[in-house]
């Protein structure tokens, strides 16, 4: 009776406390129109994609510094060696002087409206407040100052001329940048410039059509209601705070809780059920003896103790050990940070590995042993009664069992929250065997890094809530799953 | 003669059936061979953690003299440690001993590192720690047994009985950091609680519910049902036999396996984050003006210290000794409450019979 109770309370009160989200959310993205900070935004895209080209070419420079340092090369000698690709990198990043310049003091003009909307939002619920207290002539005191954002956003975009003007010198710096030949000293380098120049020519391209949006934008069209949850589920940046816009998605705490658990899994999966085959079929009674209380202690370390030896031994030991030239060969190696999702991985796995053991070995030991028996006596090997026999007629239970597996790992908090590194960003997948060691950020790690320092009933709080309330959702999802597995694919054993 | 080939066979003949020694023999060999060393390559990994734990932990713990444990980290408030240099030699002194060495040589102020939590011990969150858990396995107990026994005893299977059954199954897989939300949100928002000892109980005692009934069930139901049938008989009532003649064999069974809760209460660190835990408290729990207070304040906990050392300060020779020795004493305490129930749980089934 109480567990029902007890279920229906948390969806109910992770609702109460979350469902308010969706409106405040809303809220929060019609004033990113209104005030116009959506129309300045598509501009700081703009920039903000010039210094993702610029921060590259500095890239280049430091890798050829290095290479030119490790070929025998004085510090000045380098230096004299890249004169001119300084000047062109200079070049470079003076061509977006105007638009920058442009998209700055427009920031500026918009986030003023923002902040004078929420001044009067703030006033009008400090008003209603007092009229509720019965307070009417400090409630009439209470000045509100209306905004009216179509007069505040008429300066901004009649900047719009001068957006043209400015897009246009840029387009003509680079250009000219692009014309220009450049060689590198150091010749190993050649093809990543001609990299670079692509990524330019790719950038140059987006340029009519952002002007396109830019023309066609109204501060007045209409955000549908779905975009509040549209933008929650699919939103791929989670920024908190910013003086700029708050956005909460959670795909980037999604997929970093994914990339977690699959590296644990990956580890967890082969070592729990070799565990479970050698405890039931191989081992002395002796050695079962001992490995199975072994394993139960293991499930037992708390959490927060693992992720403690996480920060204080397992990851210095493993950025040393990609450190070492045997492994030099392999490119994501030496790895930069030592909390990264392949340590928290790696401690989630050693969490994993007792929960999937157990409920394999359970769904070993449930075979009957006429089925053993049978193909002993048709002459096959041990091996192979484990593995064309055993394993298959268990193959439901150790489904489930990885299921719950995955289940716990996803709901781990304290050994990501010290470990996976706390980095908000949807991991690069196109680093190959790289991905695994970039620090990334969970949703569980979220929710215990943030509910803490944030005040009740605003709208980061609520948005924690939300994600508390996805997880929960996910962790009864995976447990329907394991469950329908066992019934479903259960062998008829009769 | 012909008697002369049987008794010495043609030595050139082999035995069909003997074992042959080929490549899918290694094959197999290499195979299990693989499973072994999977299965130790876990134990290893695991005896490392406990080794590293145990011996750094341990320079912390115990001591070279007598009474040989360290006992000021036992009965001490953890405080921030100074490192400075006076006159030549290194200090290494808390915030107290601090003040008392510069009063003593009447100076202002003495450059020093200073590393927060590093010096002191850590009796308030021991006491914490088994505040929590004693409260919520009450709560937890009372509530679990209560329902165990009514799935057991009175409930009729009927779908509404199976959907309770899933309902605690599933609750068994909700995330901790969910219970912690929860609590947050029922306990401490909206019934006005604040982070407090209470808050704290029922969130933790909720989150082992699950445990406790399905491991109260299992007792219950492992009582031989002719022991309910002879007090029936004997014209006793339902609740009467429950109490008299079931409860009383199930008790211990209850008990050990309760004791697997306990190391879970103990354990957890995210439930509490927000409903129950603080990282500094001045006064220790019982030093409170009404009595209504004990249960409304905050308490600092063993995990959630470990979680504030090992996070917020940095990793160095002077704030190791902390960092360490607290994960030890939690580690120790945690590892010997499931060895008590492993052991209980062998000596339970050696020894009740039916």
């Amino acid at each position: 009776m109480i567990a029902i109770i007890v279920l229906g309370l948390i969806t109910f009160f992770l609702f109460r406390e979350g469902a308010e989200f969706f409106p405040q959310n809303l809220q929060n993205l019609r004033l990113y129109r209104k005030a116009g900070l959506e129309y300045v935004g598509l501009m700081r895209e703009q920039t903000a994609a010039h210094a993702t080209l610029n921060r590259s070419l500095q890239d280049l420079r430091v890798r050829q510094i290095m290479a030119m340092l490790k070929a025998g090369k004085t510090q000045e000698e380098a230096q004299a060696a890249l004169a001119e690709f300084d000047t062109y990198a200079t070049q470079f990043d003076a061509a977006v002087g105007d638009l920058r310049s442009l998209v700055s003091d427009l920031t500026d003009e918009v986030t003023a409206i923002k902040e004078k909307a929420k001044i009067h939002d703030d006033a009008l619920e400090q008003r209603e407040f007092l009229l509720k207290e019965g307070k009417k002539t400090e409630a009439d005191a209470v000045k509100t100052a209306t905004v009216d954002f179509k007069a505040e956003l008429a300066p901004v975009l009649a900047t719009f001329p001068a957006y043209t003007a400015a897009v246009a010198t840029l387009k003509q710096n680079l250009e000219v940048v692009l014309e220009k030949p450049l060689t590198l000293p150091v010749h190993e380098y050649q093809p990543r410039y001609k990299h670079f120049q692509n990524a330019v020519r790719a950038y140059l391209k987006t340029f009519p059509e952002t002007e396109e949006k830019l023309k066609n934008w109204r501060a007045d069209a209409p955000v549908p209601w779905w975009r509040s949850l549209t933008s929650f589920l699919f939103g791929t940046e989670w920024i908190t705070n910013s003086f700029w816009q708050d956005w909460y998605g959670i795909l980037p705490l999604l997929a970093g809780s994914l990339l977690v658990s699959i590296i644990a899994l990956l580890i967890a999966v082969p070592l729990g059920v070799c565990a479970a085959v050698y405890v039931s079929e191989l081992a002395q009674p002796a050695e079962a003896k001992f490995i199975k209380p072994y394993l139960e202690f293991i499930s037992a370390i708390p959490s927060v103790v693992l992720g403690f030896f996480g920060i204080a031994v397992l990851g210095e030991h493993i950025r040393q050990l990609t450190q070492w030239h045997a492994l030099s060969w392999i490119s994501a190696f030496p790895i930069a940070e030592r909390l990264n999702a392949f340590t928290a991985g790696a401690l989630l796995a050693l969490m994993a590995i007792p929960t999937i053991f157990s409920l394999s070995e359970d769904a070993l030991n449930s075979i009957p042993r006429h089925f053993k028996e049978a193909s002993y006596a048709l002459g096959a090997t041990r091996l192979q009664t484990i593995l064309r026999v055993l394993v298959p007629a268990s193959l439901s239970g150790i489904v489930s069992a990885v299921l719950l597996g995955f289940g716990r790992v996803i709901g781990e908090t304290m050994v990501v929250l010290l470990c996976a590194g706390n980095r908000i960003a949807i991991p690069d997948f196109t680093e190959g065997i790289g991905t695994v060691f970039q620090p990334v950020h969970t949703m569980t790690g979220i929710v215990a890094q943030e509910l803490g320092e944030v005040a009740n009933g605003t709208l980061h709080y609520r948005a924690l809530f939300m994600v508390g309330l996805f997880l929960f959702f996910l962790a009864l999802f995976i447990n329907w799953l394991a469950q329908t597995v066992v019934r479903k694919y259960k062998i008829s054993i009769g | 003669m012909p008697t002369d080939t049987l008794t010495s066979p043609a030595p050139d003949l082999e035995n069909p059936f003997q074992y042959r020694r080929d490549a899918a023999h290694y094959g197999e060999k290499a195979t299990l061979w693989l499973i072994r060393t999977g299965t130790y390559l876990v134990l290893l990994a695991a005896a490392c953690i406990f080794l590293q734990i145990g011996i750094k932990g341990s320079e912390t713990v115990f001591t070279t003299h007598w009474p040989f444990v360290n006992t000021a980290f036992f009965t001490e408030k953890p405080s921030t440690l100074y490192v400075f240099e006076w006159e030549g030699k290194k200090h290494e002194l808390s915030d107290s001993e601090f003040r008392a060495f510069k009063a003593e040589r009447h100076v202002e102020d003495i450059p020093a590192e200073s590393y927060a939590h590093s010096a002191g011990g850590i009796l308030p969150c021991i006491v914490g720690t088994v505040l929590l858990v004693a409260g919520s396995m009450t709560i937890a107990l009372i509530l679990g047994v209560a329902s165990a026994i009514y799935l057991s005893e009175y409930a009729r299977p009927s779908w509404r009985m199976r959907l309770i059954r899933l309902a605690i199954v599933n609750l068994a897989g909700v995330p901790s950091i969910v219970f912690g939300l929860f609590g947050a949100a029922l306990f401490v928002v909206y019934f006005k609680w604040n982070i407090s000892l209470l808050a704290g109980w029922f969130t933790l005692a909720l989150m082992v519910l699950p445990v406790v009934i399905t491991s109260s069930e299992e007792a219950l139901k492992a009582v031989p049902q002719g022991f309910r049938e002879a007090s029936l008989a004997l014209g006793a009532t339902k609740w009467q036999t429950i109490r008299t003649n079931v409860l009383p064999y199930a008790v211990p069974g209850i008990l050990t396996s309760s004791i697997l809760g306990i190391a879970r209460v103990a354990g957890e660190t995210a439930p509490i984050l927000f409903t129950a835990a603080y990282v500094v408290r001045d006064k220790y729990p019982w030093e409170v003006d009404r009595w209504v207070d004990f249960f409304f304040q905050p308490v600092q906990a063993l995990p959630y210290h470990i979680y504030v050392v090992s996070s917020k300060i940095p990793q160095n020779a002077y704030t190791e000794r902390m960092q360490y020795g607290t994960a030890f004493v939690f580690l120790a305490i945690v590892l010997l409450i499931s060895l008590g129930s492993v052991l209980l749980r062998i000596r339970l089934r050696n020894k009740l019979k039916w």
